[in-house]
């Protein structure tokens, strides 16, 4: 990645260097090295701005970051960064409710947004010719909401019917997504229900969304992210014509958000009544973020977790049949393993037949997780771990149309005020030993660092009737 | 945004009509996704919640006209890029296989898709799930390979072997590495072609079946939708895909074996390559991998008729606090001079974030998180559908708009800026659509089932912006006839009977 030069920016947004894989044999060569070409520098107001070129095909992706997540909703407002991120379609200075949506579909685009633990972004992608048209709008919603009540309690609405299609209505619901985080964490901030009571969302006023907005919604506490296919020069003039004037604002200290470390095994349960099978959900507690063992946890969740060929689908499906899968995964739900920020777990979820006790599964379980942490993996099951893991990497940057890629230099530009983080990446997986993995799960996948949560099936297998 | 949900060669329909609908349904505008059999179980629903990621528009809605009097207006947008699918490369070997190859990209990754012309459309009515049943021992090892081995071997390549048994296709697939393309071919062949068929791994499939299907019908959407594929599919095949149990008990290893050999083989087959490869290496391997597969029958054609008349069906759910709606009538299919019309009818009335019905009851009304329109399409049989889960005490009324919706469309043409910001939507679309290697087979395999030829791709962006006002009102008359829709409602029956009588074009 080069900085603050575009005018060496390679054509090749992403840029693979052939060569042979470390410690690999010549059969397994393959590509040695992920690297993304970007532009990064940072506006008067403190605006961060992350350019990444790539012409294969002629659209452009573009991502607003901000700097909030749900951990830091307002104590008696659950749900509250949520809700906002709904308000911020519903209309801005030069924009009436909904006109930024039409703005961007009937210029042949597509757009979302969503809230995650340590951000809330929206995002893009148009035909390249947009590109003026996409970041004028972003700004205008930087630089200020225009909602009424209307739209408010539109939008409250709106996200109660969320709720209730997304968790209330459904068996399992708010399963592990949000039980686990709830019941593994202690601090506040990592622990509440970030999709909402329904009577907070409720009492949410024009005021909250104000004093929000004003807040964190500062060029100073956001990331401008562009991927695909545009001029360099041009996009960063736009930049500073669009974005450059918008006042930067003074940051409250970021809350504390660390968690104790975890000395006992926590169990929680509840009665599912829309539910037919029992489920069980287990959380561990990761290492902090490119620390060696973080490293190592990514090489651990794909030889435990991730695909037929890892140890828990072979031993709770392949061999026992317990299990129709396994799921698992760093920040699983909402995000990877590399867009988060602050405390994270990592989770595996099985679905079970209600004559075998979650006990049962977990002894199983812990057979592979004992042998994690007490024999060092093999060379063949570590190096098939990276390949998967730089497979996955080559997926994230790939993902619709270049989504993927712009997540993680935002990521990295919002927590790390460093997006070439994402080239180092490989090394940092390549410099994990068999060693590694066993001291990492010997510390982490302790019986007592982890949380296990189980669904009781409340309904019986008798699908309802229908009237003719 | 999680790998699984872009990176799988299928978006998958529960997903779709969960939260991130509308970036999903980017991969599915003009081609869409087959529906599986797993999406209805909970391996999708886990999947489901996989792509969870609080997303504020499910779908969207058109707002206010006209910017006021003393706003900025946006700058205006610069001169269009053209746009070309990549042109792909056919071949056919001795034994009929049929083989699309189509460069794309720059990663140094392939993907490869063997399409079989067979699934539910072949079962027969003792069959249910055998397709499904079949697919999944593919992946349970070969006569020279265990699980393990396919598993571990696709992974040491970067990727994996997938099965996915759809209604009448079933594709057997993967990513990998680009080095590794001419060990992936004979591995997917093998699997294809060779299967074991065990009793015990029998055993476990049925289990997992009966086990999936019993958490896929406690969930309220599953259930609806179940309900409106038995209606509208009435007794052709495609009606249904939950078998009970004993059915699902009662299929043997040999009912298995009949049904591969029977119902596999090259005349009906389509393999396709898209990314970056090797042509020449890639052609041989192929050849060395399915040269000697045998040709098998010709595909089934046993197009279904789609139920036209009205009725609705309530299926009570205990503790529902919203309805779930499928809703639906058939339309033109993919074969008939209206399609691209309906193409664009659908995205204005239901498909897009700005379209009517969502602008209506979801920024409008507050009714739904969730409604969304697409056309259902099987070969030489579409059926346009709406969905929506809405708070239980305004089921009638969002009936009723929903129909109002329509009415207004059959009755008025409209107008032609609405219309073009429609169009260009699907114009755009079409290029993200066909920009992954995925997208690109996904699009062309659409193509091929329909029998449309590749003018389809080249032209459709035209066909779409050649679209009036008077032809979207004709089509919604031709093909959206209120007294033609059926509906399925599952939720809390006493309190929508009470609410049904007030919809009138139900209880008129």
């Amino acid at each position: 990645m080069r900085f603050s030069r575009p005018q060496v920016l390679s054509l090749l947004g992403l840029a693979v260097i052939a060569g042979a894989c470390a410690g690999g044999d010549a059969d397994t060569a393959m590509p040695s090295k992920l690297t993304v070409d970007a532009d990064y520098y940072t506006l008067a107001n403190g605006l961060k701005v992350v350019l990444s070129r790539d012409t294969t095909v002629p659209t452009v992706g573009v991502g607003v970051y901000y700097h909030v997540g749900f951990r830091n909703e307002p104590r008696n407002r659950t749900g509250f960064a949520h809700l906002f991120e709904h308000l911020m379609f519903q209309g801005s200075g030069n924009l009436g409710k909904m006109e930024f949506i039409k703005l961007i579909e009937n210029n042949g685009g597509l757009l979302n947004g969503s809230t995650r633990f340590d951000f809330t972004n929206y995002y893009q992608v148009v035909p390249s010719h947009t590109l003026e048209t996409v970041m004028w709008a972003e700004a205008d919603r930087m630089k200020g909401l225009a909602i009424d009540t209307a739209n408010l309690k539109n939008q409250q609405d709106v996200v109660k019917n969320e709720v209730r299609v997304n968790v209330l209505n459904q068996p399992y619901g708010s399963f592990p997504w949000i039980d686990l985080p709830m019941t593994a964490n202690e601090n506040w901030y990592n622990a509440h229900n970030f999709y909402g009571e329904l009577k907070e969302l409720e009492a949410a006023t024009l005021e909250d969304a104000s004093a929000f907005f004003k807040t964190f919604y500062a060029p100073n506490n956001a990331v401008l992210a562009i991927v695909g296919d545009f001029d360099a020069t041009q996009a960063r003039a736009w930049a500073e014509k669009y974005f450059g004037s918008i006042p930067k604002v003074d940051q409250p200290a970021p809350p504390d958000l660390s968690e104790p470390r975890q000395e006992k095994e926590k169990r929680a349960s509840r009665v599912d009544k829309l539910a037919t099978r029992p489920a069980l959900g287990i959380a561990y507690h990761v290492p902090p973020r490119w620390t060696p063992d973080w490293y190592a946890m990514g090489l651990i969740d794909q030889i435990l977790g991730q695909g037929r060929d890892s140890r828990l689908y072979d031993a709770l499906v392949q061999r026992t049949g317990l299990s129709s899968d396994v799921s698992a995964g760093i920040n699983w739900g909402l995000g990877n393993m590399f867009n988060y920020e602050g405390p994270m777990l990592w989770m595996v979820t099985v679905f079970h037949d209600r004559d075998k006790t979650a006990d049962s599964l977990l002894k199983v379980l812990d057979v592979e997780i004992e042998s994690l942490r007490t024999t060092p993996v093999d060379s063949a099951t570590i190096e098939r771990a990276r390949t998967k893991m730089r497979s996955s990497l080559y997926s994230i940057v790939e993902e619709f149309s270049g989504l993927g890629k712009l997540d993680l230099l935002a990521s990295f530009a919002l927590f790390d005020n460093d997006p070439s983080k994402i080239n180092a990446l490989e090394d940092g997986f390549a410099a994990v030993t068999p060693d590694q993995i066993m001291k990492t799960a010997a510390e982490y996948l302790r019986s007592t660092n982890r949380t296990v949560y189980t669904v009781v099936p409340g309904a019986s297998d008798r699908p309802a009737s229908g009237t003719p | 945004m999680k790998p699984s949900s872009f990176a799988r060669g299928h978006a998958e329909f529960a997903e779709m009509i969960m939260n991130n609908r509308r970036l999903l349904r980017a991969s599915a505008a003009s081609a869409p996704p087959r529906e599986t059999f797993t999406q209805l179980s909970s391996q999708n629903m886990t999947n489901t919640i996989k792509a969870f990621a609080l997303v504020a528009l499910a779908a969207t809605a058109l707002g206010a006209q006209d910017s006021t009097a003393g706003k900025e207006t946006p700058p205006a947008p610069g001169t269009p890029k053209n746009f070309r699918v990549p042109p792909r490369r056919n071949f056919t070997l001795p034994n009929g296989l049929q083989v699309t190859l189509v460069p794309f990209g720059r990663v140094p990754k392939i993907a490869v898709e063997l399409e079989v012309r067979t699934g539910i459309i072949d079962q027969g009515p003792n069959d249910i799930s055998l397709a499904s049943v079949t697919s999944d021992m593919l992946l349970e090892g070969t006569t020279t390979r265990s699980a393990q081995d396919i598993s571990r071997q696709a992974a040491e390549m970067g990727g994996s072997v997938n099965v996915t048994p759809g209604s009448e296709v079933i594709a057997v697939s993967g990513e990998v590495l680009s080095d590794r393309a001419t060990a992936f071919i004979p591995l997917l062949a093998d699997v294809l072609l060779n299967p074991k068929f065990d009793e015990a791994d029998l055993k476990r499939t049925i289990d997992k079946h009966a086990r999936d299907n019993a958490i896929a019908l406690s969930s309220p959407g599953t259930l609806a939708q179940k309900r409106f594929r038995e209606i509208m599919y009435a007794s052709h095949p495609f009606a249904n895909v939950f078998p009970p149990e004993e059915m699902l008990r009662g299929f043997t290893v040999a009912r298995v074996k009949e049904f591969h050999t029977k119902n596999f083989g090259a005349k009906r087959s389509r393999l396709y390559v898209s990314g970056v490869f090797n042509a020449r290496e890639v052609e041989q391997a192929i050849r060395d991998a399915f040269g000697g597969w045998a040709e098998g029958p010709a595909a089934t054609e046993n197009p279904p008729v789609i139920t036209a008349k009205r009725q609705v069906d309530v299926i009570d759910r205990a503790n529902s606090v919203q309805s779930s709606i499928w809703m639906g009538t058939p339309v033109a299919d993919p074969a008939n001079a209206d399609w691209v019309k309906m193409n664009v009818t659908d995205a204005l009335l239901g498909g897009a974030f700005g379209s009517r019905i969502t602008a209506n009851i979801r920024e409008d009304k507050g009714y739904t998180y969730s409604p969304g329109s697409f056309i259902w399409t099987r070969k030489k049989a579409s059926m346009w559908v709406e969905t929506a889960d809405v708070t239980s005490n305004v089921t009638g009324a969002s009936l009723t708009e929903i129909f109002k919706e329509i009415d207004r469309l059959r009755t008025e043409a409209p107008p032609q800026g609405e219309l073009d910001g429609i169009k260009n939507n699907l114009a755009g679309v079409f290029t993200v659509q066909n920009s992954s290697r995925s997208g690109l087979i996904n699009q062309l395999e659409f193509v091929d089932l329909h029998g449309l030829g590749d003018e389809y791709v080249t032209n459709y962006v035209k066909n779409i912006l050649a679209v009036t006002p008077e032809d979207v009102r004709a089509t919604a008359e031709r093909h959206l006839d209120p007294q033609k829709f059926s509906i399925a409602i599952v939720g809390t029956k006493k309190d929508i009977d009470k609410q049904l009588g007030e919809v009138k074009i139900i209880r008129p």
